[in-house]
């Protein structure tokens, strides 16, 4: 008997010694979790005097002794424009957080004295730091984009209901959302919902992004003076590769619309005052015709041939009377840097 | 008159001959099954002022019959339906009733040699490979309970310690004249989970478990047993190009050894896992790959005595599980505390409408917060409840010694029973120091009835459960958490099967601990600081009425509730007045 449990005991042993482990320990330290909050190294900014427009980004560098929930905070002192960029980490990596010049919202940055300001969680450490736009970024990176900069752009096609009033179809240089120019478009057309349009012609035989990866953003001013609670954008996108964008002369706008085409659609509605610029992804958008069996769906940027901003508001004449509060009521939906982004929005927020 | 007799033997022969054919038209199909009834009322605590917007009282209560149908279309085979009927108190004309298939089977033998069933399989192996642990808290439970206990138990097909699967078993064995005794075999094929989808275009894979054991009766005096099992999913019956692979290895050797008074057994259990994750199916033509592959060890070596007069044994071992060690079939909880289930009853309180934190009455009387699925993830533990093994024997980073004794005086007059075990971790958690854990449970019952020579049962108990974690080291990883639970319980028969019982409980736990957050390949992700000072309490007085063994009546009233010092939680204080009758048909 004590032969065999001493067999049983070797046995055992010999099953221990190798399977010892040689990890110290799982996991990540507790001490780098729950430890005392030091700043090991101080903020570093790469570059005090960004040139944004020229591509320079701006490269933050920190450590600490424990991770935290850090917030670096960026504010124009004259626009009072904003940038947070979040994480939780011990380190702050130049290769990883970095700004390109651009705010999370409106207004963009100009070319201005900027106040940084580094923030902890549950820490009363604050870094403070500034830098100078030397130049703003410029949002001219994108797969498309039209700025209105140089009137409108070649090809491109303005309809609108002539017998409306106060009709404004053309750009202006009053208040651009960038650069000096924008397409002012609005007007009072009481009895109908559209009240005009602009249709441009793409090309994006080059994009190889799908319509999850693929954003339309577009820059939207209205204001709430005598507003019209019922005015909307309505976006069309068309792929359709039969009929010219332009083979009927006799209209001012693209053939490529109808109701039994591959076109999508996102209807805006435009109830805030000043600029916004409004991001969507491609494949948000929705079937015109979703119903038409004639119809092969199949969306993908690589196909867009064509965009049409509608500006469109509810009929409130005796004849229409839908929404008979905003009669006489002036429509503003204008727009500007329309601009296709891949992967993300203009923003980096999607 | 010789006329009539042959009349009368003619009718008596004519009738038996009926009544045979009858018979055997019964044993094709017989039933049987269980059935009860449950009312509950719940109220909170009149002293409660903090919460106004919870109902004061509600009441619920059901009639169920779970009817059993066993059919023999063959000698050798039999098909069993379990059909559920359930009528909600409240439901009338067939409103609140439900029916339920609720287990299916089909049982049989071929040549009288091969055992098979197809359908719902209840399924154990070794502790380390297939094998459902008991929840917390639940050891040396009373009658008092013993109520809650079966439901919880029979409505989530907790029995013996086996998971209830869907599949395919066969078991097979051989006898020989020399060098074996006997050679058993059991397999099995089941399916824990089935595709699913997950989104509007991605289907979960099947999740497939196969084993099969091997139990070799070598003489007398030794059996060596093999298990082996494997979860794994199938990559091809979805779309995820994500498969898990988890095969357990074990092997265990007995030696056995007895006299006309004792009996003695030496044991040795060991074997290892494997687990990885398969990504097939990669874009670019890429081949196959693994990840996350990790593989451990564990060993137990266990001396047991036991006293053939049943009045004392012992069990004394060692057991080392590897960190690294993963058997979901043997590591899956029966409570999931990171499922998001919350407590039937009073689920928010206070005007707050806070979550309720789930106490040791939800424990033991939400059958709703126990889980059926086997996880191939070790699961989320609350270490106030277990932390010394929450994942049972199987407990991955455990080494150390334990001791198992039982004591009952010849004359029942005393039972007792011990639990103990000194553990540490093999490798620390976010730290080089290691965990040390202590678990001392034991229970004293004294038949006084038996010391009083009485025809009627009057009994004492008392049990106490404590576990201590400690982890030294710096003051920022340091672990120092204790948690205790007291019970004492009268039962005094004062009519014959009819009993009056009482019963205090009282858990503590005071200390700090940091819970593991794990990644869905089971990697450390972060250590979360929980400190912990609360303290639960349940009184219960109540009747209960022995009709016949597994036939009861219980009506029973609980005080219950919790009381935090320190926490962000408020106290609170809730009743129940409990009525079951339980019959086994």
């Amino acid at each position: 008997m004590n032969m065999k449990l001493y067999n049983f005991f070797l046995i055992g042993l010999v099953f221990f010694f190798f399977t010892c482990s040689e990890n110290e320990f799982e996991g990540m330290p507790i001490e780098n979790l729950y430890g005392e909050f030091k700043i090991l190294q101080p903020l570093k900014i790469n570059n005090g005097n960004p040139n944004f427009s020229k591509n320079e980004i701006v490269r933050f560098h920190c450590e600490f002794s424990i991770p935290v929930e850090y917030k670096i905070t960026i504010e124009g002192m004259s626009t009072k424009a904003k940038r947070e960029i979040n994480g939780f980490s011990n380190l702050l990596d130049s290769n990883l957080i970095t700004w390109d010049g651009s705010p999370l919202k409106l207004p963009f940055f100009i070319d201005e004295f900027c106040a940084i300001e580094l923030t902890f969680k549950d820490q009363i450490d604050t870094i403070r730091d500034t830098l100078k736009i030397l130049s703003a970024k410029m949002y001219e990176d994108g797969i498309w984009y039209e700025d209105f900069e140089d009137g409108l752009p070649e090809g491109a096609l303005v309809a609108y209901n002539k017998d409306g009033g106060e009709l404004t179809f053309a750009t202006a240089n009053d208040v651009p959302l960038l650069g000096n120019s924008y397409f002012k478009m609005g007007g009072k057309v009481n009895w109908d919902w559209n009240i005009g349009k602009i249709d441009f012609e793409l090309d994006f035989k080059n994009v190889n992004e799908s319509a999850d990866n693929f954003f339309l953003n577009i820059g939207i001013l209205s204001d709430l003076e005598d507003f019209h609670s019922g005015q909307f954008i309505n976006i069309l996108i068309s792929e359709e590769t039969q009929i010219p964008f332009n083979g009927i002369l006799t209209n001012d706008a693209s053939d490529i619309f109808e109701s039994d085409m591959e076109v999508y659609k996102m209807k805006v509605p435009v109830d805030w005052n000043g600029w916004a610029i409004k991001s969507f992804r491609y494949s948000d958008f929705e079937a015109v015709s979703p119903n038409n069996p004639a119809i092969d769906f199949n969306m993908n940027p690589k196909d867009i041939r064509a965009i049409r901003i509608s500006c469109q508001a509810c009929p409130s004449s005796p004849g229409n009377p839908i929404c008979p509060e905003n009669f006489g009521k002036i429509v503003r939906t204008d727009i500007d840097h329309i601009m296709f982004t891949k992967n993300t929005d203009i923003f980096k927020s999607k | 008159m010789k006329r009539n007799l042959r009349l009368l033997f003619i009718v008596f022969v004519a009738l038996g001959i009926v009544n045979s054919s009858i018979a055997q038209t019964y044993e094709k199909i017989w039933f049987d099954g269980f059935a009860r009834s449950y009312f509950a009322r719940d109220a909170i605590d009149k002293n409660v002022k903090d919460d106004t917007l919870s109902p004061k009282n509600a009441s619920n209560g059901y009639n169920l019959l779970d009817l059993n149908t066993h059919v023999n279309p063959i000698d050798d085979i039999e098909i069993f339906a379990q059909i559920r009927i359930k009528n909600s108190f409240g439901g009338f004309f067939g409103s609140g009733t439900e029916i339920d298939s609720r287990q299916l089977r089909v049982n049989g033998t071929i040549n009288n040699k091969v055992r098979f069933s197809v359908g719902d399989l209840f399924l154990k192996q070794s502790r380390f490979t297939l094998f459902n642990y008991d929840e917390e808290l639940s050891e040396f439970e009373n009658d008092m309970f013993k109520p809650y206990r079966d439901i919880i138990h029979y409505e989530n097909f907790y029995t013996e310690n086996r998971w209830r699967l869907q599949g395919i078993q066969t078991n097979f064995s051989f006898g020989f004249d020399r060098y074996i005794k006997n050679l058993a075999f059991d397999f099995f094929v089941t399916r824990p989970r089935g595709s699913r989808q997950i989104s509007i275009d991605n289907y979960s894979s099947d999740l497939l478990l196969s084993g099969g054991s091997m139990v070799a009766e070598l003489n007398n005096h030794f059996t060596l047993k093999n298990d082996y099992i494997n979860l794994f999913e199938v990559p091809s019956s979805g779309n995820q190009n994500v498969s898990v692979r988890n095969p357990v290895y074990q092997m265990t050797l007995s030696h056995y050894s007895e006299n006309n008074e004792h009996y003695i057994e030496q044991k040795l259990e060991a074997g290892f896992s494997k687990r990885h994750w398969l990504h097939s199916e990669l874009e670019n033509g890429n081949v196959d790959s693994i990840s996350n592959k990790t593989h451990g060890l564990f060993l137990e070596l266990e001396n047991s005595y036991f006293k053939k007069d049943s009045t004392f044994d012992f069990s004394i071992g060692y057991r080392y599980v590897d960190p690294d060690f993963r058997s979901a079939g043997a590591q899956t909880r029966r409570l999931d505390y990171g499922a998001g289930n919350i407590n039937s009853n009073y689920p928010l309180y206070t005007n707050m409408q806070m979550v309720r934190p789930t106490s040791i009455f939800d424990l033991i009387a939400d059958d709703r917060l126990y889980n059926q699925d086997l996880s191939s993830n070790l699961m989320t533990f609350n270490p106030i409840y277990s932390n010394v093994f929450p994942f049972g024997d199987a407990t991955p980073n455990r080494n150390g010694i334990y001791f198992i004794g039982r004591y009952a005086h010849k004359s029942k007059i005393i039972l007792g029973k011990l639990n103990t075990g000194f553990f540490s971790e093999l490798i620390g958690q976010g730290t080089p120091d290691k965990r040390r854990f202590t678990l001392i449970r034991a229970s004293l019952k004294l038949n006084i009835h038996h010391f009083l020579k009485l025809n009627k049962e009057l009994s004492f108990s008392l049990a106490s459960e404590n576990e201590f974690t400690k982890r030294s080291g710096n003051s920022v990883s340091s672990i120092d958490l204790k948690s205790n639970q007291i019970r004492l319980s009268i039962n005094a028969e004062f009519a014959k099967r009819f009993f009056i019982q009482a019963n205090y409980r009282q858990f503590d736990v005071k200390g700090n601990e940091f819970l593991t957050e794990r990644n869905n390949f089971g990697e450390i992700t972060y250590f979360s600081l929980s400190d912990y000072n609360q303290k639960d309490n349940i009184l219960s007085i109540g009747i209960l009425n022995k009709i016949r063994k597994n036939i009861y009546a219980n009506i029973q009233y609980n005080w219950w509730g919790m009381e935090f010092t320190g926490q962000p939680f408020s106290d609170y204080k809730y009743n129940r007045l409990l009525f079951i009758l339980s019959l086994k048909l």
